[in-house]
C-alpha cells in the first residue's frame, strides 16, 4: 500500500485527486491538508511514501514544504508529484527529484503514469549505489529528461525513448505513443545517455537497444533496425556490426 | 562633438591657410619666417574655433529657437563684439604683425586689422550660426521622422493584436461548446479535451505578443489543434503533414496555420461525411517559405462573392496581417484545385530569428 497525502488549498483541486486516486487500489489516503504548514505537520505525523504538492498555497509555497521536510531528520522524504497550474517551477522541481509534474488541469492517463512512476520508485528504489559508482567513473548519464512539449511539462525517464531523430537543429524523441520535438543536438544528446542502452545507429538516429527486435538486412543492401513497436529505423554499413555485436551479447 | 576634434580641426585648417600664404609669398620673393605666419593663422583659427564651440554649446539652442527679431538685437550686436574682441587679441599678441608697415602703435595697428580682418571675422560668427541653425533644422527633421515610423509601427502592431483577439475567442467558445457537448457522453474524451486546451492557452500565453514566433511553435499549436480536431472528426479525416525541418526556426507570424485549418474544416470537411483528407505542408521554395494547406469537401461554389463575405473574418485577417508584416513581399491564394479539393496557398519571406533559440530540455540523473 503506498500512503499519500494531498496538499491543495483548493477543495475541488483535492476532490479531483481523491477521486481519481479511488480508481488506484494500492493507494491509500491518509490526510489531506489545505496550507504549508499544515502539510508539514501532516507529513510529520503520518511519514507518507507519497506527497502531492500544490505550489502556490496561501502560507509557503511547495518548495518550501519541501525544504521544511528535508531539515526533518526523522522523516523520510516522500516522493512528490506536484500538481499546479503554473508552469514556471518545473525546472526546479525537476532539481529536487521529484516525481512529476502535472499541470493543471491534468487528465486520469496523466496521474496514472505519473503514479506508476512512484510505484516503479518504490518497488526499486533509487539506484543509489550505482549512479554514485557511475559518478565515480566520471561519467553520469542522464536518467530523466524535462522539457515542454506542447504545452505540458513532461520528466521522460530515458527508459521510455525508444529512439531518436535528428531534424536540423533539434531532436525528435519517440516515447510513448507520441514524439517530441526538442532543440538538442544528436551529438550532445548521445553524450548524455548511457552507451549500455542507446546506440547511435545512423548519423541521424539513436535506438534504445531495449526496444530493438531484430535488425534486417534489405534487398538494396542497406540494413534497418526494427523496434518492437514496429517502427523502422535505418542504420549505417559502419555500425551494423556493433550492433549486431551488443544484441547477441 | 568633442572640443578637442573640433578646435584642433579648425586650427590645422588655420595651418593649410598659413602653408598658402607662405607658398605664395615665397612666389613673389619674400622671405619671411614661417613659423610667424603659421602662429597667427593658427591664433586666428583657434579664435575662431573657440568661438563657434562656445557659441555651440552656450547659445546652440537659443540659436535654433531665434527668431528673426533676436537676430537684430541680440546676434548682430553680439557678432560685432566678439569679432572686435578677436581682432583686439590678435593684435595685442601679434605685434610684430602686419609686417613691412610702419606703424608702431598699438592703436594703429588695430586700425588696420578692424579693416582688413573685421569683415571675416563677423562672416565667420554668421557662418556657425546659420550652420548651427540647419544643424538645429536637420535634427527636429530627423526626430520627426523616427517619430512618424514608431508610430506606424505602433498602429501597425495594435492593428495586429486586434486581429489576433478576434481569433482566439472565437476558436475558445468552438472548443468550449464540444466539451460540453462531450462531458455528458464520454467524461474521459471531455477531459483530454480540457487539458488539451489549456496546453493551447498555456501556448499562447507564453507567446505574449509576439507577432513573429519560429514556425516550430507554431507547428506545436497546429499538432495541437488537429489533435482535438481528429477527435471530433473521430474516423472520417485523413491527416498528412509535412513541415521541413530545415523551416523549424524560421519566423512566420503567430496564429497562421490555424485559421487557414479552421477555415478548411469549417467550408470544406465538415460537409462530407467520410474520407475526408487534409494535408499541411510547409517547404523551402528558394529565399521564400510555401505554407500550403489542401483539404478536400466541397470546392468553392461557383460565382462565390469575395473571399471576406464567405470565408469569415479568419482569412481576411490573415491577409492584412501579412500586409501588415511583410508588405508585397507575401501572397496569398485560395483556388479550387478540382471540384472537391480546394487549396489555400501562402509564400512569406523566408526571416530567421537573429537571436539562437536556447535549448529547451534539462538532463538530471537520481
Amino acid at each position: 500500500m503506498i500512503r499519500a497525502v494531498l496538499a491543495d488549498d483548493e477543495v475541488l483541486a483535492r476532490q479531483k485527486l481523491l477521486q481519481l486516486l479511488r480508481e488506484e487500489q494500492d493507494i491509500e489516503i491518509v490526510g489531506e491538508c489545505a496550507t504549508a504548514s499544515e502539510t508539514i505537520q501532516l507529513v510529520n505525523l503520518t511519514k507518507p511514501e507519497l506527497l502531492f504538492l500544490d505550489i502556490r498555497m496561501p502560507d509557503m509555497d511547495g518548495f518550501d514544504v519541501v525544504g521544511a521536510l528535508s531539515a526533518h531528520e526523522t522523516v523520510t522524504m516522500p516522493h512528490i508529484i506536484f500538481t499546479t497550474a503554473y508552469d514556471q517551477y518545473a525546472v526546479r522541481a525537476f532539481e529536487i527529484h521529484a516525481i512529476d509534474y502535472l499541470l493543471k488541469p491534468f487528465t486520469f492517463e496523466r496521474l496514472r503514469s505519473a503514479v506508476q512512476r512512484v510505484r516503479e520508485r518504490i518497488v526499486a528504489p533509487e539506484p543509489d549505489t550505482s549512479a554514485r559508482a557511475i559518478e565515480l567513473n566520471g561519467a553520469q548519464y542522464t536518467t530523466r529528461i524535462v522539457f515542454k512539449s506542447r504545452g505540458r511539462i513532461l520528466f521522460l525517464p530515458v527508459e521510455d525513448i525508444r529512439w531518436i531523430r535528428a531534424e536540423e537543429n533539434y531532436v525528435r524523441i519517440y516515447a510513448g505513443g507520441e514524439s517530441h520535438l526538442l532543440r538538442e543536438t544528436m551529438g550532445h544528446l548521445e553524450g548524455r545517455l548511457d552507451p549500455q542502452t542507446f546506440l547511435r545507429v545512423h548519423r541521424s538516429s539513436i535506438v534504445n537497444l531495449r526496444y530493438v527486435k531484430e535488425v534486417r538486412s534489405e534487398p538494396d543492401g542497406e540494413a534497418t533496425v526494427g523496434l518492437i513497436s514496429g517502427e523502422k529505423v535505418g542504420m549505417s554499413r559502419s555500425y551494423r556490426s556493433r550492433i549486431q555485436r551488443l544484441l547477441h551479447k | 562633438m568633442n572640443p578637442a576634434i573640433f578646435i584642433s580641426a579648425s586650427v590645422l585648417l588655420g595651418a593649410l591657410f598659413a602653408l598658402a600664404q607662405w607658398i605664395s609669398l615665397r612666389h613673389m620673393g619674400y622671405h619671411v619666417h614661417p613659423s610667424i605666419i603659421l602662429e597667427a593663422w593658427g591664433f586666428q583659427f583657434l579664435a575662431s574655433g573657440v568661438l563657434c564651440w562656445s557659441l555651440w554649446r552656450l547659445l546652440g539652442p537659443q540659436i535654433q529657437r531665434a527668431s528673426i527679431r533676436s537676430w537684430i538685437v541680440y546676434f548682430l550686436p553680439l557678432s560685432i563684439v566678439i569679432s572686435v574682441a578677436e581682432v583686439m587679441a590678435f593684435v595685442l599678441l601679434f605685434p610684430g604683425l602686419p609686417m613691412n608697415r610702419s606703424f608702431n602703435t598699438y592703436r594703429e595697428r588695430l586700425t588696420f586689422y578692424l579693416y582688413s580682418d573685421l569683415f571675416e571675422d563677423v562672416v565667420i560668427f554668421w557662418c556657425a550660426f546659420f550652420l548651427f541653425r540647419g544643424v538645429g533644422y536637420y535634427q527636429r527633421y530627423r526626430e520627426n521622422e523616427r517619430a512618424a515610423a514608431q508610430l506606424e509601427i505602433q498602429l501597425a502592431n495594435a492593428q495586429i493584436s486586434a486581429l489576433r483577439m478576434q481569433l482566439n475567442p472565437h476558436f475558445l467558445f468552438n472548443t468550449m461548446n464540444s466539451i460540453s457537448s462531450l462531458m455528458r457522453i464520454d467524461i474521459d474524451a471531455a477531459d483530454t479535451m480540457l487539458e488539451q486546451l489549456s496546453c493551447l492557452m498555456r501556448i499562447t500565453l507564453e507567446r505574449g505578443d509576439a507577432q513573429l514566433i519560429s514556425l516550430r511553435d507554431e507547428m506545436e499549436f497546429v499538432e495541437l489543434y488537429l489533435a482535438m480536431q481528429a477527435r471530433r472528426y473521430a474516423g472520417r479525416l485523413e491527416q498528412d503533414l509535412y513541415f521541413d525541418p530545415e523551416l523549424y526556426d524560421a519566423l512566420v507570424p503567430a496564429m497562421l496555420l490555424q485559421p487557414i485549418i479552421e477555415n478548411a474544416f469549417v467550408h470544406g470537411l465538415s460537409k462530407i461525411d467520410s474520407g475526408g483528407t487534409l494535408s499541411v505542408e510547409v517547404r523551402r521554395n528558394g529565399n521564400q517559405m510555401r505554407v500550403c494547406v489542401k483539404n478536400s469537401g466541397r470546392g468553392l461554389s461557383p460565382g462565390a462573392p469575395s473571399l471576406a463575405n464567405r470565408h469569415g473574418v479568419g482569412l481576411a485577417n490573415i491577409r492584412s496581417r501579412l500586409k501588415l508584416h511583410y508588405g508585397e513581399d507575401s501572397s496569398f491564394s485560395m483556388v479550387e484545385i478540382d471540384p472537391k479539393n480546394v487549396q489555400v496557398s501562402v509564400l512569406l519571406p523566408l526571416q530567421f530569428s537573429p537571436d539562437a533559440f536556447e535549448p529547451a530540455a534539462r538532463y538530471g540523473a537520481q
